[in-house]
């Protein structure tokens, strides 16, 4: 018998792996038990990467999952996106209605509940007018979902009270974006990555955060090590092991950084004058328009000596990263958290884009200031489609009578439907709900009870008898379940049809792949039956399913700058994710924004490469941002700062990765990390028991001693519901966008 | 076209199966560990530094594709089997279906990827990871 040498080859290969699995042939034999029937299109659940994802489905069951090849994420998935399917099929899946007796969540019928959620809406609005109800919604909802939910109440039932979780993570972000171009969401896309020389990474841990994007900038700098990465962090978390500048600063002073760096560039004479004098306006914090001269005159308050003292960053590191960004070809900045959650987050957002301007590190690819999103449909479900107090669909604003008469028109619906004043913020919307002046309040896709800020607070006006909640959600083991009145088994991410759109404005369709379990309902369901209990008029949401409700937001949207007229459900169906703007269905999508040739907003034959169209005049605005501290600077009390964030295992509150039984063990508890000086002197081991104590709450962590924190810094993550570190946390905001600042407060610890 | 006789696969085969047998008595030997006893790196760091160290350095660890995603959990209960070598076809396609689909189409053989990329020691080429520790031993 002849065989040839590759059949010998992949004979004892095949023998070898054989040998080496142990237990090979069961496993073999698992694997072929869960070989597909076939892969269904979708998104990746967690964060605003937006990862395509293939949802592999046998006998109606999810099995596994795989990345989607022709999404950005060529095929990629982080640990958590890779082990999606345990979540499904959690035993705490809620899949029948109950409602709250005599404190206990009783099972009920769809009609008991609803009816129960009808009654007591419609006592509000009766009782006490349209500003007594609410609506908090999420950026992990399908944009058709929140479109509906904020057209129900705005246009239906005369509320501006409609929010949701992205005013926590990402408002400064909106607000940064507005003040400096005049419209929201980043100009550039995750190509930019690819062809960058300089990272600016600032307030963003993207290698727990955003994986697959750190993956693609680790890829960019192992093809070519000349490539720089600065990392301004008090951390030095794992996204610093590729930095070649690692920033370690006093926290809150970032502020001051980045105006040292604008200071540095304009000595330097790194500036793009031309660019400039051409297409940006300078303007003072008090909103009026001076010149060039004027910004170096306001930069001297920022030489880099001065900055040292304020930040404990050398003056001479400061130089070093002020020169890499400005003489770079191309630069990418990257935030996230870190400067939006911040009392001066749209402020720390237009410092970075700032630097974009006066260098001109704008408008091509690989250089562009580009805010990374939390939540997987922050920018696409609310951002965009104006699902918050203060917004109207594709950017419109709810004050202005004419943004309100146009949608009007469009929407079919009398003048003077929509309410003029704005509704009230999510701090604002959930303190009036603890003092029960919001009496009915709709909470969907999102866990408040333990991602609000001071939660203690919130959760005492939960308990209020004389108050009532009703919450969409998929998994009993969510906190806010604990205290809601009203619990509805909403249908869970592959369970449903509809639309994500990521950090890089790329629109992608979630096609469904299995039924819903038990009971459960997708919230365009639930949100319907709402609505027409409600007895909003039939005019006002006149859709069969989520494709009528996208098709009516491409309307909308076709007049503005926004225009997704090309993005069909045909070609969504096709296609793993198109960029907006795209007005025609021949259109590609758009790359980059403001740029003649790229951006469809701009004539073909327009007299400048750059047209900033968001602004009256065509000029992005350098602003002057002075350095302002944290709402809570450390003191004699609290000598200590304590910030938040997550860690790459765990996702928002936990209630999904904690299914996941690899990543629940690789982070079965929240823990607080000490820098190993400030261990040392407070006899801290590793593992020891350690209280943390602000002027909200006090807890006790497990020690993790290491050099990832600064001294004096101690860092939480926020997924654990047995250990909500947003007890301790603070609840002051932004003036501007409202966003609370969890990432600074100050805290002492001990030893427990 | 070049030709083997049979008894040369047998051999091999043999040969194979004794060089990794050590391995796969590592996977049934795994100690029972606690259920909140971290990410298998904490321990592995002590275990099997070597490979806790290959990992670090690999673009996988970079990229914090922890030791579970591939490679399962030591109880059974994880999403996927536990195996000290994972199996390709469930496990490396989850990220790597294009890559495979290439060599597939190039060489014309099953996916069966780690016996040409040894995923641990596939290090991202830079100054941070120049300082290997587990390449220089």
């Amino acid at each position: 018998m002849k065989v040839t040498r590759r059949e010998v080859l992949k004979t004892a290969a095949a023998a070898s792996a054989m040998a080496a699995i142990g237990g090979s042939l069961t496993n073999m034999a698992k694997a072929a038990d869960s070989e597909p029937e076939r892969w269904v299109k979708s998104v990746c659940r967690f964060c605003g990467t937006g990862c395509g994802v293939m949802v592999g489905v046998k006998g109606g069951k999810v099995v596994t999952v795989k990345g989607d090849p022709n999404n950005h994420n060529v095929g990629f998935l982080c640990l958590k996106g890779a082990l999606m399917p345990p979540i499904v099929y959690s035993k705490d899946r809620v899949t029948k209605p109950y409602i709250r007796k005599n404190g206990k969540l009783e099972p009920a019928t769809w009609d008991e509940a609803m009816s129960l959620v009808t009654t007591k809406f419609k006592a509000a609005l009766k009782d006490h007018g349209p500003t007594s109800i609410g609506y908090y919604g999420s950026g992990q909802a399908l944009t058709e979902e929140t479109y509906l939910a904020s057209k129900i109440w705005k246009a239906g039932l005369g509320s501006n009270n409609v929010e949701g979780n992205p005013r926590l993570c990402m408002a400064s972000a909106v607000g940064g974006y507005v003040t400096t171009f005049g419209k929201d969401e980043p100009c550039g896309s995750y190509d930019d990555i690819d062809a960058a020389t300089c990272f600016f990474i600032i307030g963003s841990n993207m290698s727990e955060c955003h994986p697959i994007l750190f993956k693609r900038v680790a890829a960019r700098k192992q093809a070519n090590p000349n490539v720089k990465v600065i990392v301004v962090d008090p951390r030095k978390t794992n996204t610093a092991r590729i930095a070649d500048e690692h920033v370690s600063f006093i926290p809150g002073t970032d502020l001051a950084i980045l105006n040292a760096m604008a200071y540095v560039i304009i000595q330097e004479e790194l500036d793009n004058q031309r660019f400039h004098n051409k297409y940006v306006t300078f303007m003072t914090n008090d909103k009026k328009k001076v010149d060039f001269d004027a910004y170096m005159k306001f930069l001297e308050e920022y030489t880099p000596e001065k900055v040292e003292k304020i930040s404990g960053v050398s003056a001479d590191q400061i130089r070093r990263i002020a020169l890499m960004f400005a003489e770079a070809s191309g630069t990418t900045s990257f935030w996230c958290m870190g400067l939006n959650q911040r009392i001066r987050g749209v402020w720390a957002n237009n410092l970075v884009s700032n630097l974009h301007l006066l260098t001109g590190q704008i408008g091509k690819t690989g250089a562009s200031p580009f805010s990374l999103t939390g939540q997987p449909n922050a920018c696409g479900g609310v951002r965009d489609t104006g699902g918050l107090c203060h917004l109207l669909p594709a950017g419109r604003l709810i004050k202005k009578p004419e943004h309100r008469a146009k949608l009007e028109e469009q929407w079919g619906l009398k003048p003077g439907t929509i309410a003029p004043k704005p509704g009230l913020h999510t701090i604002a919307l959930w303190n009036a709900f603890s003092e029960a002046k919001v009496k009915a309040m709709f909470v969907l896709c999102t866990n408040p009870a333990h991602s609000l800020p001071n939660v203690n607070i919130y959760l005492d006006g939960m308990k209020r008898k004389d108050n009532f909640m009703v919450l969409s959600e998929p998994f009993m083991d969510a906190e806010t379940v604990k205290y809601c009145d009203v619990l509805l088994p909403s249908a869970f991410w592959c369970e449903k049809r509809g639309t994500y759109g990521c950090s890089e404005r790329r629109y992608a369709l979630l096609m469904k792949s299995v039924e819903p379990m038990g009971e459960c309902k997708p919230d365009f369901d639930i949100l319907m039956d709402f609505a027409k209990r409600m007895g909003v008029d039939p005019k006002v949401v006149p859709y069969k399913n989520v494709d009528d409700v996208w098709n009516e937001w491409r309307e909308v949207s076709s007049v503005t700058s926004y225009n997704f007229m090309g993005i069909t459900r045909a070609r969504m169906e096709k296609e793993s994710g198109i960029l907006w703007p795209c007005p025609t269905e021949d259109h590609p999508g758009t790359k980059i924004r403001y740029v003649r040739g790229q951006d469809p907003n701009i004539p073909k034959d327009y007299k400048s490469k750059y047209h900033f169209y968001g602004k009256k005049d065509g000029r992005a605005v350098i602003w002057f941002r002075p350095y302002k501290g944290a709402a809570e600077e450390p003191d004699a009390e609290y000598p200590m700062v304590l910030t938040t964030g997550r860690v790459i295992d765990h996702w928002h509150t936990g209630t999904m990765t904690m299914k996941v039984p690899e990543l629940r063990r690789s982070f079965p508890k929240a823990y607080v990390e000490v820098n190993v000086d400030d261990a040392r002197e407070k006899g801290i081991r590793n593992g020891d028991d350690v209280l943390l104590e602000t002027r909200r709450d006090k807890m006790v962590f497990q020690a993790r001693v290491s050099d990832v924190c600064r001294p004096g810094l101690v860092f939480v993550p926020w997924y654990d519901a047995n250990l909500m570190i947003n007890k301790l946390t603070l609840n002051a905001f932004d003036p501007g966008s409202k966003q609370p600042e969890y990432k600074i407060c100050a805290i002492r610890i001990k030893k427990a | 076209m070049k030709t083997i006789n049979l008894p040369a696969i047998i051999f091999a085969a043999l040969f194979f199966c004794c060089a990794a047998g050590n391995v796969s008595a590592v996977s049934i030997k795994h100690l029972k560990a606690p259920d909140d006893a971290a990410d298998c790196y904490t321990c592995h760091q002590k275990v099997t530094p070597r490979v806790a160290q290959n990992w670090y350095e690999s673009k996988h660890g970079v990229a914090l594709v922890k030791c579970f995603v591939c490679h399962g959990q030591p109880d059974g209960k994880g999403s996927i089997p536990f195996a000290v070598v994972p199996d390709s076809v469930t496990v490396c396609r989850k990220c790597h279906e294009p890559a495979m689909i290439r060599m597939e189409k190039k060489f014309g053989i099953d996916p069966n990827c780690y016996e040409c990329h040894p995923f641990h020691q596939n290090s991202v080429h830079h100054d941070a990871y120049k300082k290997s520790v587990s390449k220089s031993k």
